[in-house]
């Protein structure tokens, strides 16, 4: 009972206010060293395969042999359809397909987004399984055009020359599609919406042909043209679009196919070189990280993710000797595996960080890293929640011993009388402080709804405009704080308690939203909440109350909020993304033209949670920086 | 180009030959598209009705025949099927469908009882014999899997008293059919595989086949003057893929061919010594019938009549410019039908048996007949909560329509809203669907039984859709294998016109649906069971260890000395003390 008490009576304490900013900073601090520690030996794990089933690796591989001279024929085939429009080169491509006895379809797209015209057409064809019963499918897939919009010609010939060998085969307990997708990202995704019969009918045709229910899905991607391209590794991409990660059973397969099985190396995340140290392991996560939390398509198998249907692409790289016969023997022995399923991909870990292509950390692990970061701005906003119910007028214990000559007059007391104990108590200890409500709750809900008009802005914008527009969102949004500031200080002039309600608001939705998004999008979680972090130390200063002497803060206030203001300017997410396009060598309108996209083709989240969490954080952490000039 | 009409023919003939003779069997093969090989068995048996109600069993088997009885079954069917009929390449199904059932197994019987619950009392006694009899969980068919049709299946037989006939239906579409169930099949033959056609049936190669189902049908007939036969018909159909089937047993490998072996379209302009674009081959394929089923026909079964047209066995229905070899050492007969595009050997007794028909380009080719209708059923959206049942059926006829009745019976746990139930065709914004039939499902007692008889105007197609939830199963529900998902049952068709000529009807059945439940991480249970265990041990402990013990000060203890060696000295030390001082004092 009487730690209770203490507890109890330490409310009241004003010490207690001064804890806070330094358990936020060590909570950022502590969240980057969280990360930052991942890399190693001891909080990393080797990867495994979980599911039983797969056997990676376990079968013999015949794709060789005279399927290498056809190969070569049907990559003839595919350059000489180079030229032709997606409807001829569809045609020549289905009648391959087809003179294997496959049943063959097509399927038109056609989107609209930033003003431009998305549209070409997917051929697919299906392999009924022999010992199958329509109930389930996987899918291997090679898109015409690759992400860096080169001709898929290797990739387009080995899924033909699949397509005949798998044939022969009566094993197949699934049903396989070849889909031949007309571009990397839309194409797969009006697909696998019109498989799921979630399409909207005006911009994608349903599909004529179905198969069951997919339970994976393996993209090659293999641009060497008709004369050949040797490679050295494999580059296995796996991010899904909004950061959704396949099971890394799969990915785990890959890598154990590729390189246990055939002798191929396996790279990830564009790291071409990669010698197992801490910070290739550290670059590798990092770079993930960034991919996961851009959310972005990053291949034709990045659509499939989302309907929890577990995809890689396999992205030939470098100069080596591997053939395209080796690629067909992974690609072989992967759908063996994936065969041998006997249920949808459950066991292994959907959440991870891959630092290797062997090396991870699950979610266990590392999640306590972006949750800290989220913590941080909880706890900043239950510090302003409790300071701002706190009277202004409780005297400071530290100011009597620092000048005991100095006499002031005595705080007003108040006797109390509690069960026959007497005592005397300062008035404003016992005051009960209201908050008025209706402006922090007004001012934070309205600006998280502004966010909305930038959102629709960019979506909706054609990509001649799009750098004015974005040009305009960034002047704007600078000067819109000052504005706003100044404008309140005109219509209401807001108290130090209203300013400090709206910070602790913006904080505490921000805090809650960021842990609930670490949970979905890990990445996404902890690159904002570090970009918003000194958000937690943003104060609206106030001259002090009478009779109190003006500490450095509070006597240079005007100084100190337009400082810290113009260095809050750097941190608005519009000057972060140009800063970060700049840094990377990306044109801003390129940026901006994929986010439509996602925005309209592939259901991207990652625009919401920059608009309608992110800037109106920034933006009202500003507006109380930029009040402190008008106290 | 020639005509279909030969099958129909044939089909009739089998018919009204079959009542004369008390045994027969027939082979039917027909090459189809895409290197497919139709082989059609079927084997026919009738035994007089007071023979058999006397247990005088010659051509029944007495197995089966003990378990009707017991069972008061009156007409059974039982299927076994695998893979799919592609009916787009292989036109109308064999029997018109009557003879095969959805994926897994399939039972139907009309069973004589008093009121429903004698009837499914004999019900589950018949399943659970019939699992015994033929090695399939069918004693796994209960109250949730069994539904009672009203519009989908007539009696085939001729019923005395259908009043007190119960139709009783339930499927299994998980049940992996195997060769566990063949040899059960073959032993109810009279020549139980050792003779006959029976002989080709080799578990290898039917269970290799792109389709293939297995039936077994029980039906009383009876004659206009009274008399009664009941007949036994043993079905087996299978769609062979030549190549596939062709490969020996023990190099099932499809190797890649050596290069000199495949052939090379040499116009085009890379074709090169490493650059091989293949010629696809547009000839029939070469294959014999030991060939593709491994093993060599066995002669006649000597039980079937030999003077009669149906002593006609073996029979092929390929154009009259295929060219056929027979490869045997006994005597067989040939005939051909009127058309040529039907030929039928007489099997020698004693002697293989053997048709090889050599690759040949073919200048004719048969029509295969079109299929009254075609369907397609999936399963759209996705998610743990909510999905939608989509089903797609095509009338491919320019000029009649086509009325039918769907047939759907789904596991309780998947829920459908009939108010999302929506049936819309192409051509006419008219309503199809004429009468309706629902029993909805009772939670782990009963699954959802649905009927809708709709009408399709020619050369259009239905679709019809509705919604249903996924319920959240108890904890002990789920299978081994929870994350594959759940069978749902393929819908089943039942034309009602076009009339069938005979009265087994025309079906046509869709694929079965796997259906993803939410289903838990099984290992959390035993996590939380852990956690929670060791959180209750060390708090439990400690409280109650503070609860039940009194702890003192040790000063406070009488007597209790210091612990230890020094403490077991000091005891004996005193008590010897105590001993001498009271010695002392007595002396």
């Amino acid at each position: 009972m009487a730690l209770l008490s203490t507890v109890l009576a330490l409310r009241r304490d004003p010490r207690i206010l001064k804890v806070p900013p330094y358990l936020s900073l060590l909570c950022i601090l502590g969240g980057i060293a969280w990360l930052l520690v991942l890399p190693l030996n001891e909080y990393s794990r080797s990867t495994y395969v979980s599911e039983n089933a797969l056997l990676p690796g376990q079968v013999h591989t015949y794709f060789t042999g005279s399927e290498h001279n056809i190969f070569r024929a049907y990559r003839h085939e595919v350059a000489s359809q180079v030229e032709k429009s997606p409807q001829e080169r569809n045609n020549h491509l289905g009648d391959i397909l087809r003179s294997n006895n496959l049943r063959v379809a097509t399927q038109n797209y056609e989107y609209h987004a930033s003003g431009r015209n998305i549209s070409n057409q997917n051929v697919y064809a299906v392999l009924q399984g022999p010992r199958a019963d329509a109930t389930e499918a996987i899918v291997l897939i090679a898109a015409w055009n690759n992400m860096a919009g080169e001709i898929n010609h290797s990739g387009v010939a080995l899924v033909l020359t699949l397509a005949r060998y798998f044939k022969r085969w009566s094993l197949w307990s699934k049903d396989i599609i070849f889909l031949i997708s007309g571009d990397s990202t839309s194409g797969p995704q009006a697909w696998v919406d019109a498989y799921h019969d979630s399409h909207s009918p005006d911009n994608v045709e349903s599909l004529s042909i179905k198969s069951g229910a997919l339970q994976g899905a393996v993209a090659v991607d293999y641009p060497a043209g008709p004369w050949g391209h040797r490679y050295d590794k494999l580059h296995i991409v796996y991010d899904g679009v909004n950061g959704q990660l396949p099971n890394l059973d799969l990915f785990n397969t890959a890598v154990n196919i590729a390189s246990g099985q055939m002798g191929i190396g396996c790279t990830l995340q564009r790291m071409w070189k990669h010698d197992d140290k801490y910070q290739d392991r550290l670059t590798t996560m990092l770079r993930g990280m960034i991919s996961q939390g851009l959310g972005h398509a990053s291949g034709p198998h990045s659509s499939f993710i989302p309907y929890h249907v577990d995809a890689i692409t396999l992205q030939t790289v470098g100069d080596g000797w591997h053939d395209e016969m080796s690629l067909g023997r992974t690609v072989e022995s992967l759908f063996r595996s994936l065969n041998n399923l006997l249920e949808h991909f459950h066991q292994s870990f959907f959440f991870y960080l891959l630092m290797q292509a062997n090396r991870f950390v699950s979610i266990g692990t590392y999640l306590p890293s972006a949750m800290v970061i989220a913590v941080n701005f909880s706890i900043t906003s239950i510090a302003l929640w409790v300071a701002s119910g706190r009277s202004t007028s409780m005297p400071k214990l530290a100011s009597p011993s620092k000048s005991p000559k100095d006499k002031k007059e005595n705080p007003p007391t108040t006797v109390v009388r509690r069960n026959g104990d007497i005592s005397i108590v300062p008035t404003a200890a016992i005051e009960i402080t209201e908050r008025p409500l209706f402006l922090p709750l007004a001012f934070v809900l309205s600006t998280h709804f502004l966010g909305l008009l930038p959102l629709y802005i960019f979506n909706n914008t054609p990509k001649p405009s799009l750098f004015l527009a974005y040009s305009l969102a960034m002047s704007m949004t600078s000067v819109l704080p000052f504005l706003t500031a100044a404008l309140l200080h005109i219509l209401r002039g807001p108290t130090e308690q209203e300013t400090t309600l709206i910070q602790c608001f913006s904080l505490l939705f921000l805090g809650m939203f960021l842990a609930a998004l670490a949970t979905l999008n890990f990445s996404l979680s902890f690159l904002v909440g570090i970009a918003a972090s000194p958000l937690s130390f943003v104060r609206g200063l106030y001259p002090a109350p009478k009779g109190e002497v003006e500490g450095f803060a509070t006597r240079n206030r005007g100084a100190i909020s337009v400082v810290g203001s113009l260095l809050l300017a750097a941190l608005n997410p519009v000057i972060v993304i140009k800063v970060a396009t700049l840094y990377w060598g990306i044109d801003v309108v390129d940026i901006l033209v994929k986010a439509a996209e996602g925005w309209h083709v592939w259901g991207l989240w990652t625009q919401v949670v920059v608009w309608l969490a992110w800037w109106p954080a920034w933006f009202a952490g500003s507006v109380v920086m930029w009040s402190g000039l008008f106290t | 180009m020639l005509s279909f009409l030969a099958l129909l023919l044939f089909n009739a003939f089998i018919a009204s030959a079959s009542a004369s003779s008390d045994y027969s069997e027939h082979l039917l093969l027909r090459p189809l598209p895409q290197k497919a090989l139709l082989a059609s068995f079927n084997f026919r048996s009738n035994e007089s009705s007071t023979a058999f109600e006397q247990q005088n069993f010659r051509y029944f088997p007495r197995s089966l025949g003990q378990i009707l009885q017991h069972a008061g079954t009156k007409e059974l069917h039982l299927r076994f099927s695998l893979g799919r009929w592609d009916a787009e390449n292989w036109g109308q199904r064999p029997w018109n469908g009557a003879r095969e059932g959805g994926t897994g197994v399939e039972l139907w019987a009309w069973v004589e009882a008093q009121n429903e619950e004698e009837a499914f009392a004999r019900w589950l006694t018949l399943t659970n014999a019939l699992s015994g009899l033929f090695c399939a969980s069918l004693n796994f068919i209960d109250a949730t899997k069994t539904i009672r049709p009203v519009m989908s299946f007539p009696p085939e037989g001729d019923h005395q008293n259908p009043s007190q006939l119960h139709l009783l239906h339930g499927t299994l579409p998980h049940e992996v059919v195997c060769t566990e169930n063949l040899t059960p099949f073959l032993k109810l033959l009279p020549c139980k595989g050792k003779a006959g056609i029976s002989s080709l049936l080799d578990g290898h190669k039917l269970f290799d086949a792109s389709w293939q189902t297995m039936a077994v049908d029980v039906r009383p007939v009876c004659e206009e003057d009274g008399e009664c036969t009941l007949e036994t018909e043993q079905t087996v159909d299978m769609v062979l893929d030549i190549d596939r089937s062709k490969r020996p047993r023990d190099n099932p490998i499809p190797r890649p061919l050596p290069i000199e072996e495949i052939e090379c379209d040499t116009s085009k302009g890379y074709s090169a010594q490493d650059t091989c674009y293949p010629i696809h081959k547009t000839s029939e394929p070469a294959f014999s019938l030991s060939g593709i089923y491994g093993r060599s026909l066995k002669g006649a079964c000597p039980l079937t009549d030999e003077s009669s047209e149906n002593s006609y066995t073996v029979c092929i229905n390929t154009p009259p410019e295929r060219i056929i070899h027979v490869n045997t050492t006994g005597q067989y007969a040939e005939s051909t039908s009127e058309n040529h595009a039907m030929r039928c050997y007489k099997l020698p007794v004693g002697a293989d048996f053997d048709l090889v028909l050599p690759e040949q380009q073919m200048t004719t080719r048969l029509v295969l007949a079109q299929p009254p209708l075609y369907a397609a059923r999936h399963i759209n959206g996705h998610g743990q909560e909510h999905g939608s049942v989509q089903a797609v059926i095509t009338n491919p006829s320019s000029t009649d329509a086509v009325e039918f009745v769907y047939l759907e019976s789904l596991p309780w746990f998947m829920k459908p809203y009939i108010h999302t139930l929506q049936a819309r065709v192409n051509s006419s914004p008219e309503n199809p669907i004429r009468e309706t039939y629902y029993r909805p499902a009772v939670d782990r007692q009963r699954g959802t039984h649905l009927e809708l008889r709709m009408v399709i105007p020619a050369a259009s197609t239905l679709t019809l859709t509705y919604d249903f939830e996924k319920a959240i199963l108890r904890y002990t529900e789920y299978p081994p294998d929870a994350n594959r998902g759940f069978d749902a049952a393929p819908a089943i068709i039942r034309l009602i016109s076009p009339e069938s000529l005979d009265k087994k009807g025309i079906y046509l059945r869709t694929t079965s649906l796997l259906l993803p439940l939410p289903t838990p991480d099984f290992s959390m249970p035993y996590n939380v069971i852990i956690l929670t265990s060791t959180v209750i041990a060390l708090g439990f402990g400690n409280i109650f260890n503070l609860l039940v013990r009194r702890f003192v000060g040790a000063d406070e203890v009488q007597g209790m000395g210091p612990g230890g060696l020094k403490g077991i000295i000091r005891g004996k030390v005193e008590r010897l003390k105590a001993r001498f001082l009271t010695k002392k004092k007595t002396a």
